[in-house]
């Protein structure tokens, strides 16, 4: 690729190039991850469409070697947080320290923290306390931190990564549900298969490491994902389609599961009735959008269809509904409430 | 701006393309709302007139009224979903992206063709959307021209054609039966008559020959059956029901003016002319108390369909005032001749009490019964049952109130024609002693 390309495909890059950039992104985080397609799309996916990602996975399954991996194949700056009990927001956000001028005056200076990167990986997010989980919010969503008083805004792309292990709940702390909806997806890391666990162990106890290529240069990496993210956003909607993800996202509240999308065929989803406190937020639809774009866009397409849509309402909505006491007494899951609204919606869709 | 102009022309085609799709899925709409209308209507109506040839006149209502309320369903539910099927742009672009598996491409050039900002992808978009102009050509999207519901109904006409075919047979076979028979004259005994009210909308065609004594016992059971009928509300109303569904059936089958000939003539006879009031013989009392059966050979008063050989005459009998019954009575030598003792009494005599045994040796030889095998021999002349009643029935039940007994079909006899041989019993000669013993032991088995 000469630099006349580059420079094009940072400033407008076309269907094509997406759909390349993506695939290759993929290859390469693919060479250090065995398996786990679908969490690796869904995560390059949350990327590209500018949002967040929640990885929930038993340990070992890669979850911190996947985040890794990617900001090495994205050549964008990563740093990782450990959370713990006793972690401080200021050890995330960065705070002010008092530091010796050279005549002798001492100043207030700030020492960013952790959180100022492009990629942020926070491991094991449900072990520090609600106050510190909480410091991420402004960073997630308006890309900027707060400190003393002193606003700082974060470079874009600004992509966190926040993993869940969902057996140790003993001295965790479930993340609130305002930072929830702040995740884009969801992703589930499941334990590997057979063919996929000969192949963990032969690439992993060698002599030789796996060699992950950097797909952008380091100069050009942030803003040409930028560039890939602007993309996303031009992808064109129908309004039906639209109506749809409105209408998938109303189905998982409690009080508007009765979805009137054809007055002779009212679409009743019992299961949300009986198992869900709360459905998806607005942001839940904006989910849906966002991330059945980039899945035109590697399809190929320009506009998005209803079964990019519902490709992703699982990704997208799962961590947005909060079931109740009855659901756990039946072993319903979120997935299963989300895969009865969309079977529920795409039948009033016909 | 050439490449502008370019794309609107694209744009223009797709657009164009799509109102081809509309048209021809909008065409088969409103075709199958037309077939499966006229399926319902060319199928019920037949249906309906089948069961007006075919069925009694309680059961062709309960039959229309199940076909007319079926197919005034099926009408409606075929419109509605006509209408439901009607496609505007953005469902014709729809069907299109799901048929042609355009992933919404169609769709979306459609719905964003008219906005005011367009994407900067818009013009891939339409360029992708063009390309694959093929994928959603008209008759790729929906082939057919002629809706499938076409297929009803030449089904409801396939019916349609078989019921009026075999009506139109079974009308020509019921000509002839009447064309065979003597018509128009009935002998009856008035015990043997089942006797309601006439309905007042029916026309009479009936004249009643009777003597003085039996009109007037015809009148008071006239009366006893009105008081009868007035009393019980569900006879009534179920005498209506017949009354209105034989009228029905004649003005569908076009009988009432093709078989409206002479009026019917019956004499009256009176078999037990002592038993005068008619609460006590009345059967349609005994009807209605559940006590007996009777037997009943209606005159049609209107429709003129006694004796023309349907199901079932129309019901109503014959209402006479008390003057009109006089005058009857004066007027009984008008009847065609009987010479001698009464021929139809004597038959009606003989119908009447068969079951008690008649004096003629009738009963003689039937049953196993090996005493009764051998009596004197006959001494009446063979063939001498001449009576003729010249109508119709068939049996039916008609109680109208539960627990009451069956119809019993009145005990008459068809003229015989030029083809057939009387029903007589056996000319009886003399067994000789010695084959009487044989004979006995064969019967006693």
């Amino acid at each position: 690729m000469n630099e006349a390309e580059a420079a094009t495909l940072s400033e407008k890059p076309s269907i094509a190039d997406f759909a390349r950039i993506f695939r290759r992104v993929q290859g390469e985080v693919h060479k250090a991850i065995v398996g786990h397609e679908q969490a690796v799309e869904e995560l390059l996916s949350a990327l590209f469409a500018g949002g967040h990602v929640l990885i929930e996975g038993v340990p070992g399954t890669g979850k911190t070697t996947l985040v890794k991996t990617l900001g090495l194949a994205l050549n964008l700056s990563f740093n990782r947080v450990q959370f713990t009990v006793d972690l401080m927001p200021a050890d995330i956000t960065g705070t002010r320290v008092i530091l010796g001028g050279s005549e002798g005056r001492r100043e207030f200076s700030f020492q960013p923290g952790p959180i100022f990167c492009h990629i942020l990986l926070a491991d094991e997010i449900n072990r520090a306390t609600p106050k510190t989980q909480s410091a991420l919010l402004e960073a997630m969503a308006e890309l900027q931190v707060t400190v003393g008083g002193t606003t700082y805004p974060l470079a874009p792309p600004y992509f966190v990564m926040a993993t869940l292990n969902p057996i140790e709940m003993e001295g965790t702390y479930p993340l609130p549900e305002a930072q929830l909806d702040r995740f884009l997806f969801k992703v589930r890391l499941r334990y590997p298969g057979e063919d996929e666990m000969v192949r963990i162990v032969s690439s992993t106890t060698g002599p030789e490491e796996a060699g992950v290529e950097t797909v952008f240069p380091l100069a050009e990496a942030a803003s040409r994902v930028e560039a890939l993210k602007r993309l996303v956003r031009e992808v064109m909607v129908a309004p039906p389609v639209e109506r749809y993800a409105a209408r998938m996202v109303r189905a998982t509240q409690p009080e508007n599961s009765r979805i009137l999308g054809d007055l002779h065929a009212p679409v009743h989803v019992d299961a949300v009735n009986r198992y869900v406190s709360f459905g998806s937020s607005p942001r839940g639809a904006q989910a849906l959008i966002m991330g059945a774009k980039v899945r035109a866009l590697l399809d190929g397409r320009a506009n998005i269809d209803y079964e990019d849509v519902d490709r992703v309402a699982a990704a997208s909505l799962e961590h947005r509904i909060m079931l109740n006491y009855a659901a756990h007494t039946d072993n319903v899951d979120a997935a299963h409430i989300v895969e009865q609204v969309v079977k529920a919606v795409r039948t009033s869709r016909q | 701006m050439t490449e502008t102009r370019r794309d609107q022309q694209k744009l223009w085609l797709i657009l164009f393309q799509i109102k081809g799709v509309r048209a021809r899925l909008n065409s088969l709409a409103l075709q199958q709302s037309l077939f499966s209308t006229l399926a319902f209507l060319i199928g019920g109506a037949a249906l309906i007139w089948g069961a007006a040839l075919f069925l009694s006149p309680l059961l062709f209502l309960f039959a229309a009224l199940a076909v007319a309320m079926f197919a005034l369903a099926g009408i409606v539910r075929q419109g509605r979903r006509g209408l439901r099927q009607l496609a505007n742009s953005d469902r014709a672009a729809a069907i299109a992206d799901q048929r042609g598996d355009l992933k919404g491409r169609v769709a979306t050039v459609l719905a964003l063709a008219e906005a005011p900002k367009r994407s900067p992808l818009w013009p891939y978009l339409v360029e992708d959307a063009y390309s694959r102009r093929e994928e959603f050509a008209p008759a790729r999207i929906e082939p057919r021209w002629v809706s499938r519901s076409i297929f009803a109904l030449l089904a409801a006409g396939l019916m349609a054609l078989a019921i009026v075919f075999s009506g139109l047979r079974s009308g020509n076979q019921v000509r002839r039966t009447v064309a065979g028979s003597a018509r128009g004259q009935i002998t009856a005994d008035i015990g043997n008559l089942e006797i309601r009210p006439a309905d007042p909308a029916l026309e009479p065609n009936a004249e009643i020959y009777a003597d003085e004594k039996t009109l007037r016992k015809l009148e008071q059971r006239l009366a006893a059956a009105q008081r009868d009928a007035d009393q019980n509300g569900l006879s009534r109303w179920m005498n209506k029901a017949r009354n209105l569904a034989g009228d029905l059936q004649n003005e569908l089958t076009g009988q009432k003016t093709e078989n409206a000939g002479p009026p019917l003539q019956m004499r009256l006879t009176d078999r037990n002319p002592d038993q005068s009031d008619g609460s006590a013989s009345n059967p349609s009392s005994q009807n209605s108390s559940g006590q007996n059966g009777s037997s009943a050979s209606r005159a049609n008063s209107g429709s003129g369909t006694a004796g023309d050989g349907q199901t079932e005459p129309a019901p109503p009998t014959t209402s006479m005032p008390g003057a009109e019954a006089d005058q009857l009575a004066r007027n009984k030598s008008a009847f065609p001749a009987q010479p001698g003792p009464d021929p139809a009494d004597s038959a009606f005599q003989d119908f009447a009490g068969g079951g008690s045994g008649g004096g003629q040796g009738s009963s003689h030889g039937s049953g196993s019964d090996p005493n009764g095998l051998f009596g004197p021999d006959s001494s009446r002349t063979l063939g001498a049952d001449n009576f003729k009643i010249t109508i119709e029935a068939q049996a039916s039940d008609e109680s109208s109130r539960s627990g009451s007994p069956g119809y019993i079909p009145p005990r008459i006899r068809v003229p015989l024609n030029s083809d057939q041989y009387p029903d007589e019993p056996l000319e009886r000669g003399s067994v000789p002693s010695a084959d009487q013993a044989a004979i006995k032991r064969v019967f006693q088995r």
